[in-house]
């Protein structure tokens, strides 16, 4: 395989898996600290024993997100090492930054994993408090490296080096505070529907325990508040996008031609040969009104930027339709049990709104890989958008595929072996009274 | 001396001795899980499984701050390194991977109340290899076969495996190897701690002999290095770590645990010291210099001040993780 497509496919792959485990990374330490918080608060020991039932999932999934992130700090110099030897002195500041986020995350979630019985219950609280913001602040930092890429800032290219190098100007680069805010609030939402699943799943099967009940509404509750900022935070990214990153929202809306009053599509496949979207839904002059409030708006396509600078429709607006698709199914979802939560004022077991829940819950994840791809495919050709092409950035080593095959298996063994573990307590796990009853406890 | 960029190296320097210190006992860990003998070697996996599990995470952070302050601050010097390291490096990920990945898997297994001993010898394997392969990429930094053609990093897929890097390569996990016993010897007691204190002095002894022969080695391999060490900059360190490696060994002997600790920490830093002090004012021998490397002052000035406060924010931190989890690798048990 080509080089270059061997890095990106590495690179691609070792992010998408290590985006679901630093994702969980994030959303969980805000409901162990909730569920600490409310024992403090109530004296109510089942929320404790919630929190301590999720850590042991968790510390594997912990473990894994920080290998794989070690993997990927390392494939940086690996697979791209003239792009950081150009970015380093630019981007290194948030990846410090978030190296001591990250420090400070490992050794509190030490200290609350396995400090039971030598902390107090206020100093495991305080434990959470701590995990939620230090998760929080390397979720925030490490997408301003990610933000860079996309509106590189802080810096002038004299004679092909660098000069006037300003590295809290890259940090605060223009496409930061919509890309932090709207994906530090997926991680909430992501994490708090694949835990609603996991209790959606186990009350369907009836075991409907107070634990189970409690479990699924705090999850679901962290999730709720965050879906309607995540439309919010989503449509202030459209728009300020819709002003930096041009050829991304073309490609994300799939508009071929320059167009006043742009149609919205919604669906469809857009075909690059025709420069028509085939199949789609057509809602005249709402992409112009959604970017820039204004119906008759002019909204450059594809065709105002030199060819071969624009990224490939094909990659972008089928992603982007099924992070906004995801994001539909899951607020149905949430919708419907909160009115019923709300008219009975417990916990509704009917069968139809759990399977909703549970069909919505893997929808966080999806959501936020497909707007990572967005975000990544938007941004092609470009590893540094106007500054250095992706070709450009690639390691001058040529056994890239050999390299990645053996990551692929390395990969492979890691998730069969996680799924194993992490299914094969499941059925007897869900019910903490019986689990103790018939298992042994570490000693 | 107190340039930007020697302050900027002194940052990459502490960020090693901190992984080996601590990485480094984690790693030793799993190597001497493998070689666990005796009538107590099922008592010894243990504990030392009980000690490794609440601060590996923290201990393998390390490596990552070395890798950021790494490309942060010596960008270029950075991009060098990984192009040429690729395939020692890409063994020592496998390695890191394997490692977390089994004994996060075999921890989940016995709360669940399931042994995995697959996992066990998946671990050890990974700790002796990962260890391994970083001393080789560490060294390989040495050898001076890493040059620049036409401002771009030239080096055969195969240079770092030679006599100086192989050395090299077991200095790393003898190090590693060294350091779990003798501090285990301060956690444990009776005859568990005579066993840690026997595979601390066998350590000791391999470490002491292996940093030995890696001198007449680089002579032969690494001859600018070799000069270097052996140059009014490296001898102190040399004649230091021999001495406080002897320390160590008496210390063992004698059955002074706590100071036997101290001095072990102080024969790796300043094994680790000798090799900085022979290295400098390089990151890669003879071809590139740290100031050449080294990132604009501005980028240097903001790391610092981030680095600052990461400490202030650090420090206690870490004081918190090993004062709650000092004595009694059992952190279900009282320390």
């Amino acid at each position: 395989m080509d080089n270059v497509l061997s890095a990106r496919a590495l690179m691609g792959i070792s992010l998408g898996f290590h985006i679901i485990y630093a994702t969980i990374g994030i959303g969980l330490p805000l409901m162990l600290m909730i569920a600490e918080g409310l024992c403090l608060r109530t004296g109510d020991e089942l929320y404790h024993q919630l929190a301590r039932r999720w850590i042991r999932p968790a510390g594997v999934l912990f473990a894994i997100g920080a290998v794989s992130g070690t993997i990927l700090s390392f494939e940086l110099g690996l697979l791209w090492p003239r792009f950081m030897a150009f970015s380093g002195p630019l981007i290194g500041l948030a990846f410090s930054i978030e190296g001591f986020a990250f420090f400070t995350e490992a050794i509190f979630l030490a200290l609350y994993f396995y400090g039971e019985q030598r902390l107090s219950r206020q100093m495991l609280f305080f434990c959470t408090i701590i995990l939620t913001v230090a998760a929080a602040v390397s979720a925030v930092f490490v997408i301003s490296a990610n933000a860079w890429m996309q509106t590189p800032a802080g810096f002038r290219l004299v004679n092909g080096t660098l000069a006037d190098v300003h590295p809290f100007q890259a940090l605060a680069n223009p496409a930061w505070a919509h890309e932090a805010l709207h994906g530090t609030l997926a991680a909430y939402v992501a994490t708090g529907f694949a835990v609603a699943g996991v209790y959606a799943l186990a009350l369907l099967r009836g075991q409907n325990s107070d634990y189970n009940k409690r479990a699924l509404t705090l999850a679901l509750a962290v999730a709720s508040v965050s879906l309607p900022l995540m439309l919010v935070s989503g449509d202030w990214s459209a728009m300020t996008i819709a002003v930096q990153q041009k050829p991304k929202l073309a490609a994300m809306e799939a508009l071929f031609t320059t167009t006043r009053g742009a149609p919205l599509y919604i669906g469809g496949w857009p075909d690059p040969a025709t420069g028509q979207v085939r199949y789609g839904i057509r809602i005249p002059k709402l992409l112009s009104y959604l970017a820039f409030r204004d119906p008759d708006a002019l909204v450059e396509g594809l065709d105002a930027f030199p060819p071969g600078t624009t990224p490939d429709p094909r990659l972008v607006h089928p992603f982007f339709d099924l992070m906004v698709a995801s994001f539909f199914i899951m607020l149905a979802a949430a919708v419907w049990f909160w009115w019923l939560r709300w008219r009975r004022r417990e916990v509704p077991l009917d069968k139809w709104p759990l399977r909703a829940l549970l069909l919505a819950s893997p929808f966080g994840m999806v959501a936020l890989e497909s707007g990572w791809l967005v975000t990544e495919f938007g941004r092609q050709p470009w590893i540094a958008k106007g500054h250095m092409r992706v070709a450009e950035g690639v390691t001058p080593q040529t056994s890239i595929g050999l390299v990645l095959l053996t990551f692929l298996v390395v990969y492979l063994a890691l998730n069969v072996g996680l799924l194993i573990l992490l299914m094969r307590p499941a059925s007897t796990e869900e019910v903490p009274e019986t689990t103790q009853g018939n298992r042994h406890v570490d000693t | 001396m107190w340039t930007l960029e020697n302050l900027a190296a002194g940052a990459v320097y502490f960020g090693l001795v901190m992984y080996a210190v601590f990485g480094g006992a984690d790693f030793g860990g799993g190597i001497w899980t493998a070689l666990a003998s005796g009538p107590r070697a099922r008592e010894q996996r243990s504990k030392l499984f009980h000690a490794i599990g609440p601060v590996w995470e923290t201990n393998h952070v390390w490596l990552i701050f070395v890798v950021v302050t790494l490309f942060t601050a010596f960008p270029k010097g950075f991009a060098a390194l990984f192009t040429a390291l690729l395939i020692p490096l890409v063994i020592a990920l496998i390695g890191i991977n394997f490692r977390g990945a089994a004994f996060a898997f075999r921890h989940f297994g016995r709360q669940t109340g399931e042994q995995i001993p697959f996992m066990v010898s998946i671990f050890a394997v990974s700790s002796i290899l990962t260890p391994f392969a970083l001393g080789m990429a560490v060294t390989a930094t040495a050898t001076g076969k890493i040059v620049f053609v036409n401002g771009w990093v030239q080096a055969g897929p195969w240079f770092w495996i030679g006599p100086f890097t192989l050395v090299g390569g077991l200095t790393g996990m003898a190090i590693c190897a060294y350091l779990t016993p003798i501090y285990m010897t301060v956690r444990t007691e009776g005859e568990l701690q005579r066993d840690f204190r026997r595979q601390g002095i066998i350590a000791a002894l391999v470490l002491g002999f292996l940093t030995t022969v890696e001198i007449p080695v680089a002579m032969l391999d690494a001859p600018l290095f070799a000069s270097r060490l052996l140059s009014w900059r490296g001898v102190p360190f040399v004649a230091m770590s021999v001495i406080s490696g002897i320390t160590t060994l008496i210390l063992l002997w004698r059955g002074r645990f706590q100071w036997a600790q101290i001095a072990a920490v102080g024969t790796v830093t300043l094994t680790i010291s000798g090799f900085a002090a022979a290295m400098y004012p390089d990151l890669l021998i003879g071809q590139l210099s740290l100031s050449a490397a080294a990132a604009p002052p501005t980028t240097l000035r903001a790391f610092f001040s981030v680095l600052a406060i990461g400490i202030i924010i650090l420090a206690p931190s870490l004081l918190l993780l090993y004062w709650t989890f000092r004595g009694e690798p059992n952190p279900e048990r009282n320390p």
